[in-house]
């Protein structure tokens, strides 16, 4: 252990309660997530019963995280949690615990960008990637895309975000149209594995400029299609339509990407968020010819350990300066866009 | 014993450090320090809760005195008790410090019962949506110790002068649920303090006592009194209150 003594961080931004304890030279000592499958049946996230489990479940995740390190609160030298953008419900809850275990022990807090955390799993060790590089968030919550010149908060510029749904919300809201449950981004990768991506052409907004993007046409279309063939038709031929639907994703995330690619002038990109797991996405990623860090999935999905990464690169603020520090939602604040 | 308590259930942050049991005028250490939000602002939790308990701490002379954390567990509002308790949990860990939940109906009743000696009392605490958070003890009855006449629940205006008429008299009703539903209350013949009374006011100097007094639970057993489950899943029966 290095003589500052290691960082705890928490994370419940949305739906996952996590903790986890790293070094402050990125080595992983523990990463905790606790997934609530309590969702599925209303289709999409719930803030308030997200924050009922937060509050259940934030104990537990917490011994096991300082367990699985073989650490206690005494070996922790900084604190950190998520203080937004995200479920303001669900984000006080893991707020105020860090806020308070900091203040209990008198140690420094770091307040931690979500999207500056995907960022950051990047650096956690094996440290594979080093600013300048390009960054792709894509997952439930967001789509971005944001050029990295150095690790910490300032460092990183949004060059484009979504306009509407994000991506993992576009495989979910399709996977309920092809009959899946939720969340429905593997479901419907699975069923895509077995389809003809060519089958039918979706929109993949080709022709909007820049590097904004939107799936909510996208949605659109593949109900105006299911609706066209028939019920009948529309099942048998699921598995193509899953597959071309897929494309038209991943498509839309690459022409962006290739774009940002070409306009930074970067060579190097990292990818983040739930929906870096899709392999059609991972191999679309893997022929860009350019230096490429797709985190393993446990660290691109929502996770502590990048909020405990993102944190070593946060001015700390030194007790009691943060007790009256407080969260921010989605949409309130976005970062290197002030 | 020295306890540090606070509360979020409403709107205010009240905090405190009372040396519980001490003899009047020995020494014994009182704190309170609130936080009201003007009406219609956003409650300040997040933002002073822990400020104010820093406070406290620090002119009580730090954590080392201090033998147990109450935290009022509502019901009240969904965010503010989560912030409560997610604080006390934490600070509990961090000082390994023992940890109590405290009902704030039972402390607002408590807090009452010493100026309304022989009244049945009604605490109330606005539950937004024109309904009130509701809980009434016995004229002669010790709120938390005794059994309620009126178990915690959530009632609309309509059940509310239901349950104050079938109470024996003389009654008072205090919280900001009462100020709020006094044109309800009065009527059944409940006596409601003028608005700007002080037993209306949530008293983590209250909560301290309640908690110094029951046996205290497991950090884990400290849970928010919700009351209402989330509208995603408001299908189930309403709760109604249980005469007792
Ligand atoms: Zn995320």
């Amino acid at each position: 252990m290095t003589r500052d003594g290691l960082v705890l961080a928490i994370e419940t931004s949305c739906d996952d309660t996590c903790a986890a304890v790293i070094s402050r030279d990125g080595e992983i000592r523990s990463n905790v997530i606790s997934s609530q499958e309590v969702h599925g049946r209303f289709g999409g996230v719930v803030p308030e019963i997200a924050s009922r489990h937060h509050l259940e479940l934030l104990d537990p995740v917490l011994d096991r995280a300082f367990a699985d390190a073989g650490a206690t609160l005494g070996d922790i030298g900084l604190i950190a949690a998520t203080r937004g953008p995200g479920l303001v419900a669900a984000l006080l809850v893991g707020f105020n615990a860090g806020k308070a275990l900091a203040a209990s022990r008198e140690l420094p807090f770091a307040a931690v960008d979500h999207l500056h955390g995907h960022v950051a799993a990047s650096y956690l060790a094996p440290a594979r990637l080093q600013p300048p590089f390009l960054s792709l968030i894509a997952s439930g919550g967001h789509t971005l895309l944001a050029e990295v010149s150095e690790p910490g908060p300032d460092g990183m510029r949004v060059l484009g975000e979504t306009l509407d749904d994000a991506a993992g919300e576009a495989f979910d809201k399709g996977a309920r149209l092809l009959g899946l449950g939720y969340p429905g981004g593997p479901a419907l990768e699975r069923l895509a594995s077995g389809g003809d991506p060519e089958a039918f052409a979706f929109p993949t907004g080709a022709r909007m400029p820049g590097l904004e993007f939107s799936f909510a046409g996208l949605k659109t279309a593949l109900l105006y299609r299911i609706r066209d063939l028939g019920e009948t038709e529309a099942q048998r031929r699921r598995a193509d339509l899953a597959a071309a639907y897929q494309r038209a994703i991943v498509e839309s995330l690459m022409l962006r990407v290739r774009r940002a690619l070409r306009t930074t002038g970067a060579s190097r990109l990292a990818v983040g968020g739930g929906v870096a797991a899709n392999g059609a996405l991972r191999s679309a990623l893997a022929e860009l010819g350019v230096e490429l860090d797709v985190p393993p999935p446990a660290l691109c999905t929502d996770n502590a350990a990048m909020i405990a990464s993102a944190a070593r690169y946060v001015p700390a603020v030194a007790f009691p300066g943060y007790l009256d520090l407080d969260v921010y939602a989605s949409g309130e604040r976005a970062l290197g866009s002030q | 014993m020295r306890v540090l308590a606070f509360d979020t259930a409403t709107p205010a942050t009240v905090v405190a450090l009372a040396d519980v049991g001490a003899e009047p005028g020995h020494g014994g250490l009182w704190l309170e320090l609130r936080d009201d939000p003007p009406p219609g602002a956003r409650p300040g939790h997040t933002q002073r809760l822990l400020a104010l308990i820093e406070e406290v701490v620090a002119t009580g002379g730090g954590w080392d005195a201090i033998e147990l954390i109450a935290v009022g567990v509502g019901p009240g509002t969904f965010t503010g008790l989560r912030i409560g308790i997610a604080t006390a949990r934490a600070l509990a860990r961090g000082r390994g410090i023992r940890l109590a939940g405290v009902s704030t109906l039972a402390s607002l009743a408590a807090a009452a019962r010493a100026r309304a000696p022989g009244s049945a009392i009604v605490a109330l605490i606005d539950a937004r949506r024109r309904e009130a958070f509701a809980a009434a003890w016995a004229v002669d009855a010790a709120p938390l110790q005794d059994p309620p006449l009126i178990a915690p629940c959530v009632l609309t205006p309509a059940e509310l002068a239901a349950a104050a008429a079938a109470l024996e008299s003389p009654a008072i009703a205090v919280g900001d649920g009462a100020i709020k539903f006094r044109a309800v209350l009065e009527p059944a013949g409940i006596r409601v303090p003028p608005d700007g009374s002080e037993l209306h006011l949530v008293s983590a100097r209250e909560h301290s006592r309640l908690a110094a007094r029951a046996a205290p639970n497991g950090s884990g057993a400290v849970l928010p009194a919700y009351l209402r489950v989330p509208d995603a899943e408001l299908t189930g029966p309403r709760c109604t209150p249980h005469q007792s």
